[in-house]
């Protein structure tokens, strides 16, 4: 009997309950969907790009711009203009993995070393993330103070508004919401290409130093510190988690994977372009032999270029540090939340609400409270906090980006959207270099300090 | 070794059947109709009231919080690999305490 009956329609698994978090997710998806079909590309960049974007504006901020700026008051523009680019060609390569992992495996990158290579591993990464993260928060704060000092306010308006912006962002329950709000904040930092502008560049000086020259001077430990500040200022930890995290988030697949692409080139363009103007607006003191850093504590660079260049100038730059500390403070804030809310393996995801991710949105906001506790203590080191938050991230990023390396890599999680063998090739490359400036600036300034060397 | 475009097989899930989950690279997805958003915001009760094909729909089966939330399988390291990722550890630490150090030592 049984060879005669007709053959049973193959098995379906029963759908998987539906949470909120899944509801919101697919509403967002559902609008991607139609886009495709409807063949509407510009819609469908539209609705895909974000968290490539946000990650690379993300750490264009306070501590970096300083840093960018710092390079042009003492060097000039010579050697930094192309060595930018080519630091944040490197972080697109960073990104771009992380970017593919999250889209492939919907999952954090704090989740899945946990899970894939042993609580160990996961907790150290979150124990390096959420320590960088920390020192580079207070550094946006003091972004900010720095910028609102221009416009004689003080640390207290600072923290308001740093925190205010963190509580406002979660609102609604929606990463798509949230997403968008830090997104529109994110392009301000174009105030930095603004005021490059404003200074009025030798545009042929500009041209000529995409050859690398004049080459920094100075001692070797200040080259070192140089370099090790401004790839600090480039690739961080924080970027890996957060963009990993948010792909994820977004709700983003295999099939997404071209315009994640997109969106992170678009993203490391418009940092570099950025990066570029917060260097050239620095350069504009050179003259000064770098007048305004000495006084950096109060609101030395806008003070500075608004002597030296016009006040309009000085407004701008006071205007980008305020944006770029803000944003940073939201993107950093998310990145420790997705990393402490994936490594405990509770919800992580701005698509659930406050009472259902309670450790999500109280690390998010827990690190900010901390963060802008610090720079009310009177008299605390804000200017060598900020200065060496990039220098700690540099040191701490190869550790991150070997597991970033070996996730892409890893077949049994991204099948055929593994890395090529070319880009483990320049990803080692990155981890190498990165690896070799921060070990060797911590090396050579330890052993200064310990006068061991003279 | 695993065929090059062997799958996600390590994301913890069996393999859908191609009823419940398009191919990657099959045709785009039926037209979705949405839940809304004010089914969204109004909790976990009007969510179940929704359609739930239409929001599956949308997603792809191991996007639901019920397929993330299982984790995924523990790789296995090559032999050197263990004492290469200690060996980086140890060396970030040591390298970190360095710049500490001089941090502290600058500011005093």
């Amino acid at each position: 009997m049984a060879a005669t009956e007709a053959p049973l329609a193959p098995a379906i698994a029963p759908p998987p309950p539906v949470t909120v978090q899944d509801a919101a997710r697919s509403s967002d998806r559902s609008r991607v969907h139609l886009a495709r079909l409807a063949n509407r590309r510009w819609s469908l960049l539209w609705l895909l790009v974000g968290p490539g974007i946000l990650a690379m504006l993300g750490e264009n901020d306070g501590p970096s711009m300083i840093a960018y700026a710092s390079d042009g008051a003492q060097y000039g523009i010579g050697f930094f203009v192309p060595f930018i680019p080519l630091l944040f060609a490197m972080a697109f390569v960073c990104q771009e993995m992380c970017m593919r992992v999250g889209a492939v495996t919907h999952r954090g990158y704090g989740e899945l070393v946990l899970q894939r290579f042993g609580p160990v591993w996961g907790w150290f990464a979150a124990a390096d993330l959420t320590l960088t993260n920390l020192i580079t928060l207070v550094a946006e704060f003091v972004s900010i103070r720095v910028g609102l000092a221009y416009f004689h306010l003080g640390s207290v308006v600072a923290v308001v508004l740093g925190l205010t912006l963190v509580v406002f962002t979660f609102s609604g329950g929606r990463y798509w919401r949230w997403e968008r709000i830090v997104l529109g904040m994110a392009l301000f930092n174009g105030l930095f290409l603004l005021a490059a502008i404003l200074v009025k560049p030798h545009v042929g000086a500009l041209a000529r130093s995409f050859d690398f020259t004049p080459f920094p001077g100075g001692s070797f430990n200040t080259l070192l510190l140089l370099l090790a500040s401004t790839i600090g200022a480039t690739v961080t930890p924080w970027m890996i988690f957060f963009q990993q995290g948010a792909s994820a988030d977004k709700g983003m697949t295999p099939r997404d994977i071209s315009h994640g692409r997109y969106d992170t080139a678009a993203g490391a363009v418009l940092a570099a372009i950025f990066g570029i103007g917060a260097l050239v607006a620095g350069a504009a003191l050179v003259s000064r032999g770098g007048a305004g850093i000495q006084g950096f504590a109060g609101a030395g660079y806008p003070q500075a270029l608004s002597h030296v260049v016009g006040s309009a100038a000085g407004t701008v730059f006071a205007l980008g540090l305020i944006e770029a500390g803000a944003v940073a403070i939201l993107t950093i804030s998310a990145s420790t939340a997705y990393a402490a809310a994936e490594c405990v393996g509770v919800t992580h995801s701005f698509n659930s609400f406050p009472r259902e991710a309670a450790l999500f949105y109280a690390a998010n906001f827990g690190v900010a409270l901390l963060a802008a506790l610090v720079i009310l203590i009177p008299g605390a080191p804000l200017l060598s906090i900020a200065l060496n938050a990039n220098v700690l991230a540099t040191v701490l990023l190869p550790v991150s980006l070997v597991f970033m390396v070996m996730l892409a890599n890893d077949r049994g999680l991204m099948g055929r959207f593994a890395n090529r063998r070319s880009t483990n090739v320049i990803g080692i490359a990155v981890i190498a270099f990165v690896g070799i400036c921060g070990a060797a600036y911590g090396i050579d300034s330890f052993l200064l300090a310990t006068h061991v060397i003279g | 070794m695993k065929p090059r475009d062997a799958g996600c097989a390590e994301l913890g899930r069996p393999t859908p059947p191609p009823a419940a989950k398009p191919a990657r690279t099959a045709e785009p997805d039926p037209v979705p109709v949405e839940a809304g958003p004010a089914a969204v915001e109004a909790g976990p009760a009007a969510v179940e009231a929704a359609p739930e094909n239409e929001l599956i729909m949308h997603l792809e089966r191991d996007q639901f919080v019920a397929e993330t939330s299982r984790p995924v399988a523990r790789a296995t390291l090559g032999r050197y690999a263990v004492p290469a990722l200690w060996a980086l550890r140890v060396f970030a630490v040591t390298v970190s305490a360095m710049v500490v150090y001089t941090f502290i030592t600058q500011l005093n």
